[in-house]
């Protein structure tokens, strides 16, 4: 078995004149939540569609568990896609079977594992309607649901959160950390949610233009990447502002000091291990601290840094 | 083994009986489309027609033999008929009433049923004969008029003598004189003209008759009109004929219609005497309503696309085999719904179903199958290009009202033949759906088994099909089953 569960070797996809993947090469661990990030358009989709065999690279390739990808690979490989994808005149309990039919898993099974997801997904009480007459949120559960149906190794979520209310979305997230702890499947996610790739992510990779630009963990992009976390200090004595101020500026690797309302506001790259020395130097030039606050830095942030602000489609 | 075609039968099924709308469309509309043919056509209308008629001519007349002038001449009235009606025109034109098609009398027979032709004449044998008959027997009578009884009580007459001869009316001590042919018929007759001689030989009389059969569908009002063209033609050729011969016998005397040697019988296909043109159209729209598939089938399977439920199949480890097949079933099995349901709805809105009990609704579900599977593989082709599900549905509507109307649904084309390796086909006979609509009548409206000619549409009705889903299948596998390139 190799270490991987799927891995892309220099995969590139164009279209017409239009590079849209562009020698991409990622690795993805078994039991991970691998969070696949990019601003639209970035190609994300059209990689998640090359991963799964739904759409020829031009060059490149992915491998799957070691090998070649292909036909071979169904059972293993789970998609939801991004819109909701499903038989709408067919019940949730009825587009479950169906799907786990077409996936020839023998019906004692196939029955067991249905009411496993549904009862997982908070559907069971839905099971016997028509998916027309469904609310957006348990069309979009049910729309993961059949993605799962076969038991696969690996699971592309596209989106699986979108349109969900706060509750179906942490049911949802609670979800998908028990496929990866009690199932041990392998997960990529995509999602525009930064904080929902922060929460569920332990690792992150974010392309822009067909390209990787960062794979890192949430924690390591946030450290490196961004504007950095903000700490607000109060001083015992706020006459003292102006001096802790000129000494803040000169510590290496802030980026930024102001005063706001009577506070000194920091704003450093992992400023969260630069705070102890931060206090320190305040604390020898006699300022006394009165109260500390940090804000750490957003993988929104993050991502805004690393893909710009430019408006994509 | 899961057979998952079973599995997608059953999907498209429930998926086909929850959408009321296209329940609607697939079961309930072809039963109004049904209702409103009834209520238009149910009762006959009458049409002038379209000049020329089609008819074909098959004569079995052996002729007559004529003896003038110690020479026997062979006429055959059948053939002077034919030429007649083959150069009839509309009164003031050059427009011609008919077109004869020189077929044999089994095949006009099948294109009667399938309009190709409107009538059908059949000269019997001894048509000829009773003409002779008639022409004797007009002579005669005219000859009488002017000479008196008396003059005739007194038997052989000289030198002048009037006669006509045939097989049947031939006498043996008939003299030699002029003769003029009248249209076939040898008449000797006064060469002066003037007033009638003391001897005179009157023709023989003699009885023999005959029945010009014109056989046609009842239920066809061009067969309606063109049969009366027909009667008005032969009264004509039979006036002229005697009258000719009258003018040439008795020199003036006028001529009189006699009894008619010559009926003339009108001969409905079997079954269709009572037939209105909507029984011709209900086989026609039966497989209109199995062609109404063509949309919902393709607006189905570019649903599947438009939804990603397409994509989702793709995914998994169903065959395009499965698919397919499973598709295939389904619809199916709505075709041998829809086509009992269909007839028996029509029936009850007065539809003379002639078929022979249950081998022919056998042998209608086996037509009905094979056009529904013609109609499958034509959605597949729709759903291979169409960009959506308002396209495909479009597209369908499209395409089924022309195939309905060239395939002869509603009524039978002017053949557009083409020549192809020394044979020829109608251009209409590359759709299976004309051949479906052809056998289905034949069965359904004139009660006709499995004949050579159904076996024969039957299997054209498969080869086109066969040919038409292994294009669809190749085209739609490779353009929305394969991996997209």
């Amino acid at each position: 078995m190799d270490k991987y569960a799927l891995k892309t070797q220099n995969l590139t996809k164009t279209i017409g004149n239009l590079l849209v993947v562009d020698n991409l090469n990622l690795e993805i661990r078994r039991r991970e939540i691998f969070g696949f990030l990019g601003p639209n358009g970035a190609g994300k989709t059209t990689s998640i569609k090359m991963m799964v065999g739904l759409l020829n690279p031009t060059s490149g390739r992915v491998l799957f568990d070691g090998a070649k990808l292909g036909s071979a690979h169904k059972r293993r490989i789970g998609v939801c896609p991004q819109d909701l994808s499903m038989w709408d005149a067919l019940t949730c309990r009825e587009n479950l079977t169906f799907m786990g039919d077409m996936y020839g898993i023998p019906a004692p099974r196939l029955e067991a594992r249905v009411n496993k997801l549904l009862d997982l997904l908070a559907l069971t009480e839905k099971a016997d309607q028509t998916a027309a007459k469904l609310s957006g949120g348990v069309k979009r559960r049910l729309n993961i649901a059949l993605s799962l149906v076969h038991d696969p190794e690996i699971v592309f979520l596209d989106e699986p959160s979108a349109g969900l209310d706060p509750q179906s979305r942490l049911l949802l997230w609670e979800f998908i950390r028990s496929l990866r702890d009690e199932e041990d499947k392998t997960i990529v996610l995509t999602t525009h949610g930064m904080e929902e790739a922060d929460a569920l992510s332990d690792r992150i990779a974010i392309i822009d233009h067909g390209k990787l630009l960062r794979l890192d963990t949430p924690d390591g992009l946030k450290q490196t990447l961004g504007k950095g976390d903000v700490v607000e200090l109060q001083l015992v004595n706020s006459a003292m502002n102006a001096k802790a101020l000129a000494l803040m500026r000169s510590v290496r690797g802030i980026e930024e000091a102001y005063e706001l309302n009577g506070k000194i506001v920091v704003r450093a790259l992992d400023a969260t291990s630069k705070l102890p020395h931060i206090i320190r130097r305040i604390e020898r030039a006699g300022a006394g601290v009165s109260d500390v606050s940090v804000r750490r830095n957003s993988l929104e942030d993050v991502f805004v840094s690393l893909t710009g602000r430019a408006l994509r489609e | 083994m899961t057979m998952k075609f079973f599995k997608i039968a059953s999907k498209a099924i429930r998926e086909t009986f929850r959408d009321r709308k296209g329940f609607f469309f697939l079961l309930v509309f072809p039963i109004f489309f049904i209702a409103i043919f009834s209520f238009g056509f149910g009762s006959g209308t009458s049409t002038t027609g379209i000049l020329p008629h089609d008819i074909t001519v098959v004569n079995y007349d052996v002729g007559t033999a004529v003896i003038s002038n110690n020479t026997t001449r062979h006429v055959n009235y059948g053939h002077s008929f034919t030429e007649v009606l083959q150069n009839a025109t509309l009164e003031n034109s050059s427009t011609k009433l008919f077109s004869l098609h020189n077929v044999s009398e089994e095949q006009a027979n099948e294109m009667l049923r399938s309009r190709s032709i409107e009538a059908l004449i059949v000269i019997p044998k001894n048509f000829s004969a009773a003409f002779t008959s008639m022409v004797n027997d007009s002579a005669r009578t005219a000859i009488t008029s002017k000479v008196g009884a008396q003059a005739l009580a007194s038997g052989t007459v000289g030198q002048n003598q009037v006669a006509i001869q045939s097989s049947q009316t031939r006498t043996p001590n008939q003299t030699s004189a002029p003769t003029q042919q009248v249209l076939g018929a040898t008449v000797s007759a006064n060469p002066t003209g003037n007033a009638l001689p003391k001897n005179v030989t009157l023709p023989k009389a003699s009885n023999v008759t005959s029945v010009l059969s014109v056989q046609g569908d009842s239920g066809y009002t061009n067969f309606l009109y063109a049969q009366g063209l027909i009667t008005t033609t032969f009264d004509q050729y039979k006036n002229d004929v005697a009258a000719k011969a009258v003018a040439n016998a008795a020199s003036g005397g006028s001529y009189r219609p006699l009894a008619d040697y010559i009926p003339i019988e009108m001969q409905p296909i079997a079954g269709t005497q009572s037939f209105s043109p909507f029984d011709y159209m209900v086989p026609g729209l039966i497989i209109i309503a199995i062609l109404l598939q063509v949309s919902l089938v393709s607006a189905s399977l570019v649903r599947d696309i438009e939804r990603g439920t397409l994509d989702r199949l793709k995914l998994s480890v169903v065959r395009a085999f499965d698919l397919l097949f499973g598709t295939f079933l389904a619809w199916t099995l709505v075709t041998i719904a829809q086509v009992p349901m269909l007839i028996a709805v029509a029936t009850g809105l007065g539809y003379n179903y002639s078929g022979s009990t249950l081998s022919s609704l056998e042998l209608a579900l086996v037509i009905g199958v094979i056009a529904g599977m013609a109609s499958i593989a034509l959605a597949l082709l729709i759903a291979s290009f169409a960009q959506n599900e308002m396209q495909a549905l479009e597209l369908g509507a499209m395409i089924v009202l022309p195939v309905a109307f060239l395939g002869g649904a509603f009524f039978p084309l002017p053949p557009q033949v083409i020549e192809f390796g020394g044979m020829t086909f109608s251009v209409y006979d590359v759709l299976p759906w004309t051949h479906a609509i052809s056998a289905l009548r034949s069965v359904l409206t004139y009660g006709t088994g499995l004949s050579a000619d159904i076996v024969v549409q039957i299997t054209w009705l498969i080869v086109l099909t066969a040919i038409m889903f292994v294009v669809a299948v190749v085209c739609y596998s490779r353009v929305r089953l394969r991996p997209e390139a």
